[in-house]
């Protein structure tokens, strides 16, 4: 069962002559709400002007049509975030162009259901009320001067300055939650009581959403609103019962193939080889055989091992790696192709002649220093291609690149990959997993997998790819390692040039912040090379790479030396 | 997860009263052993049915480990361990007033003796069920350094023997098991909650795993050459330099304390350079050790020497397989442990057994130390074959549920 929601709007303009407020909301079909939810705005626009409609109104509209625009793999802050941040130059530069529109602003509170969870993003003095089991609380905080006479005047709305700053959150969704979208006409002339009361009739289902919102304005009315007044209430009715990666998947009750023998026939397609087995997943070569033009082209079938197939945690993580192949739609990758009526749970992707990096160093391939520049820019912006879309890829290794006979770097294997799907509910899980001499240093004290973590991992595939040792040496699994200082590359290459070296000590550091930050930045490393290196660094002082040893030894060393002192003090 | 935090969470005298049960149940295990030069001159033994007798209590060890596994399941450690505890005392009680004339006496004797063996599987799981996991390693290591045990055995029964008669010596072993049996019902306690009893399903779907067989064979290995060197070094020692079943003994002690002692130092090694590694060094040094010990040495001193160097590889071995396991098995950690010390008994009754076995049919225990240290260089291609397996992917599947 999906999201069932009960959502009810209203506005008018009270004793103004103008209505500046605009609400708006979108309930979207399926897969859209799975994907990116139902989402709710409320705006409130001031200026002297008439500006004040067509800021709140275009901030508005804007959101609703250009959230679900965003990637499906962006967290939902971040969407939200960027779409608000054009609204915001949008509204600067007309309010400074346009001489009827000067000083236009506007306030916004976006609320977004998704799966289980609802997120939220403020900026102003409209306000998110939630109604749960009887209790009303505020979400969002007011940005207004904190000072008599003053508490109409924001601190932050779209429209105000260069710089935005929103409020984010987010949390679990209850059954027979309420949440109320309101502006300053509506809560500032009705009391706690009062909204309570009305939410929690529409809680129990005996006033539907809209009959509240319009009960609502009814007493923010009465009791003296001068001001244009607008309330949006989303009541929710039902939750999903699957958590959010397993309703991704439509298969549900597909089953993974038996293990496939070379020329059996599985939906139309033959198997041509076995490609990989791992300990949960299998990579046949099939070729097309209903294909019409009888070129049979060759594809690649993932599918779960079958003892796999009931493992309830396997299948979210397989649908879950499906969705994302499907949005990673770039060069870099191998292409998922739609399949024609699957009976079995496995997807398609695109085939392509050549082998991974790997394969390569293991049949001993030696790679010049302009060879892997050329694949480690080509690795550097599959990463950020990824990056870019908000997903963490979590096993970059030389059995993961491919390089194909076309020449295109491909980055295989979304297995573990995490997205902005994932923030809430899968963020924190496993921060180890990974292929251990590929992990960050800080992943082994249970820091999250980050951007720069996969950067490091690029890092290491690079100096691999060159060298064939791994900067801190091999790490086993289940290990600790002791992180000390990375051997430099060219202990093993001494014809690395120093730039090379330099940048390769970059991305392998110790401490994330001595990182490269963006992919983006990892590129301009490696374009730039030469003409411009990146300052050599010198050996950390041990104040700076161990302090607590260091102050430990030196306590170990002046107790000696007292105790030294006081034993010659007693000979004497 | 400062020392004062470990202190707090579990329970600290039921820790202390499986440390002390497990620590003299171990004692008595081996105890044959450093008796065997005494009591196979009174029955007149042959070097084979030596080997066999001290090597008996071994294999019932680890048969029974299971056995006592089950009924930790379902009885509950506690009781478990007062079942076990009273079967030895009776036992000892009939070695030292009964009539123990013949090699099959003996051989029962070994049989019964193989219940103190088995106090691995309730005093482990008496212990670390009082803790979280995150101190579970800690409280394993603590109630685990009763495999010092051993080591007192083969210090003081010889001593004993010669001042008292060997079979008194299973009379004056009642004393501290007495006293272990008061501590032990007066301060353990189970622990409130308890994991569901394992079915014999999960021993044999355990069993699919190839990991599940190499790590029964590395364990083995160690633990096993750990266990029947214990057992055997006091003949040895008689038998080759002809020291007398004293001095023998307390060569025997040094040999085994210090294999006792590194264990905790393995898990160490394991956690900071890695299972594998270790796992290779120690078998490589182990097995060098045999071999060179295989050749015969000049002196008593330096066949000790060589003997120490085994024991500490063998010992830290067994530190580090026990790191691996449980992250390796974690859904399966009650049924491998089981498993797993299982097949280290089997390991020191074959090595025990064999080495009697080679002397008696050869006349010199080359065979049987060359066969072990060998055992040991295929413990290392095995290690290798594990190791090109594991440089894959680790899922967030199998890693999850590690916090679990």
């Amino acid at each position: 069962m999906a999201l069932q929601l009960d959502t009810g709007h209203a506005t008018r303009q009270g004793l103004r002559a103008r209505n500046e407020d605009f609400v708006g909301m979108v309930t979207p079909r399926e897969p859209g709400l799975s994907n990116k939810g139902f989402i709710g705005a409320i705006a409130d626009g001031v200026s002297g002007n008439e500006g004040g409609r067509e800021a709140s109104e275009y901030a508005v509209r804007g959101l609703l049509a250009d959230y679900y625009a965003t990637p499906d793999t962006w967290p939902v802050s971040q969407a939200i975030e960027r779409v608000l941040k054009a609204s915001n130059s949008w509204t600067l530069h007309h309010g400074a162009i346009r001489p009827e529109l000067a000083g236009m602003a506007t306030t916004l509170t976006a609320l977004v259901l998704r799966g289980s969870f609802y997120y939220f993003s403020h900026v102003g003095d409209t306000r998110l009320y939630l109604l749960r089991a009887g209790v009303l609380t505020r979400l969002t905080s007011d940005h207004v001067w904190d000072r008599p006479e003053m508490q109409h005047v924001l601190t932050r709305a779209i429209g105000l300055d260069t710089q935005l700053t929103v409020d984010h959150g987010s949390g679990q969704l209850h059954e027979r939650d309420v949440f109320l979208l309101a502006s300053d006409g509506l809560w500032a002339a009705i009391t706690q009581y009062d909204l309570a009361f009305h939410l929690s009739q529409c809680a129990q289902g005996t006033l539907d959403a809209n009959a509240c919102a319009d009960m609502l304005l009814d007493a923010a009315l009465a009791g003296g609103s001068s001001d244009n007044l607008s309330a949006l209430v989303v009541a929710v009715r039902a939750l999903p019962e699957q958590n959010l990666r397993d309703s991704l998947s439509i298969s549900d009750q597909l089953r993974p193939p038996p293990k496939l023998q070379v020329g059996q026939m599985l939906d139309g397609y033959r198997v041509e080889a076995l490609i990989h087995a791992s300990a949960a997943t299998l990579l046949y070569q099939v070729s097309d055989a209903q294909d019409v033009s009888g070129a049979q082209r060759k594809l690649v079938l993932k599918t779960l091992q079958p003892d796999r197939g009931n493992d309830a945690l396997e299948r979210a993580a397989f649908a879950h790696e499906e969705w994302l192949a499907k949005r990673v739609i770039a060069r870099f990758f191998p292409q998922v192709i739609a399949t024609r009526q699957p009976n079995y749970l496995y997807y398609l992707t695109t085939w392509h002649a050549g082998h991974s990096l790997q394969q390569h160093l293991d049949i001993g391939h030696h790679f010049t220093v302009p060879e892997a520049l050329a694949l480690g820019e080509q690795l550097v912006r599959a990463v950020g291609a990824l990056h870019r879309r908000s997903i963490i890829h979590r096993d970059i290794k030389p059995a993961n690149v491919h390089l194909g006979l076309d020449g295109q770097l491909r980055l295989l294997d979304l297995g573990l990959a995490q997205s902005g799907m994932s923030e809430v509910d899968a963020r924190s899980d496993a921060p180890q997993a990974g292929t251990p001499s590929f992990l960050a240093p800080e992943q082994f004290n249970d820091a999250p997998a980050s951007l720069r973590t996969d950067l490091y991992a690029t890092g290491v595939t690079l100096y691999q790819m060159l060298t064939r040792h791994f900067p801190y040496g091999e790490i086993e699994p289940f290990q600790r390692p002791r992180f000390g200082i990375p051997v430099p590359p060219s202990r093993y290459r001494p014809e690395l040039p120093l730039w090379l070296e330099n940048v390769l000590q970059k991305a392998v550091a110790r401490d994330p912040q001595e990182r490269f930050e963006t992919a983006e930045e990892f590129l301009l490393a490696l374009e730039r090379a030469a003409a411009k290196p990146l300052p050599t660094r010198g050996p950390q002082p041990l104040a700076q790479r161990d302090p607590a040893g260091l102050w430990r030894a030196i306590a170990i060393i002046s107790i000696v030396a007292n105790l030294l002192l006081l034993y010659l003090l007693a000979l004497h | 997860m400062t020392k004062t935090s470990f202190w707090k969470a579990g329970h600290t005298p039921t820790l202390f009263a499986a440390f002390f049960y497990f620590d003299l149940s171990f004692m008595v295990w081996v105890i044959l052993g450093p008796l065997a030069v005494q009591i196979s001159s009174d029955l007149h033994l042959s070097q084979a049915q030596k080997g066999l007798m001290v090597a008996t209590p071994l294999l019932a060890g680890a048969l029974l480990r299971i056995v006592m596994g089950v009924l930790v399941d379902h009885l509950k450690p506690k009781r478990a361990g007062l079942i076990g505890q009273v079967i030895v005392m009776a036992a000892l009680l009939w070695a030292w007033q009964g009539v123990l004339d013949s090699y099959a006496s003996m051989l029962t004797l070994g049989l019964l003796l193989g219940f103190a063996g088995a106090a691995f599987a309730v005093a482990l799981p008496l212990a670390s069920r009082w803790y979280p996991p995150e101190h579970q390693g800690t409280a394993l290591g603590i109630a685990g350094a009763g495999n010092s045990g051993t080591a007192f055995a083969a210090l003081l029964a010889p001593s004993l023997a010669i001042a008292f008669g060997w079979q008194n010596v299973f009379g004056l072993c009642l004393i501290p098991l007495g006293i272990a049996f008061i501590v032990y019902m007066s301060m353990a306690k189970d622990a409130p909650s308890s994991p569901p009893p394992k079915s014999m399903k999960e021993y044999l779907a355990v069993l699919k795993d190839k990991d599940a067989w190499w790590f029964m064979f590395f364990y083995s290995v160690t633990f096993g050459g750990f266990s029947g060197l214990a057992s055997s070094l006091a003949i040895y020692f008689n038998n080759q330099y002809g020291l007398s079943p004293v001095t023998a003994g307390y060569f025997t002690a040094a040999c085994v304390f210090a294999g006792s002692l590194v264990r905790p130092l393995g898990g160490r090694m394991a956690d900071r350079i890695g299972g594998i590694k270790t796992l290779s060094i120690m078998y490589a040094i182990a097995a060098g050790a045999l071999f060179v010990a295989s050749i015969g040495m000049g002196s008593a001193l330096s066949a000790a020497a060589v003997f120490v160097i085994a024991m500490l590889a063998l010992g830290t071995g067994n530190g580090a397989v026990f790191q691996l396991v449980p992250q390796r098995f974690r859904k399966e950690i009650g049924v491998m442990t089981g498993m797993v010390g299982m097949a280290g008994g089997i390991g020191g009754f074959y090595l025990a057994s064999s080495l009697g076995l080679s002397r008696q049919i050869t006349g010199s225990y080359q065979i049987g130390l060359i066969v072990f240290g060998s055992l040991a260089l295929v413990a290392l291609l095995g290690l290798s074959s594990v190791k090109n397996r594991w440089r894959t992917t680790w899922g967030s599947a199998a890693m999850t549920s590690a916090k679990v």
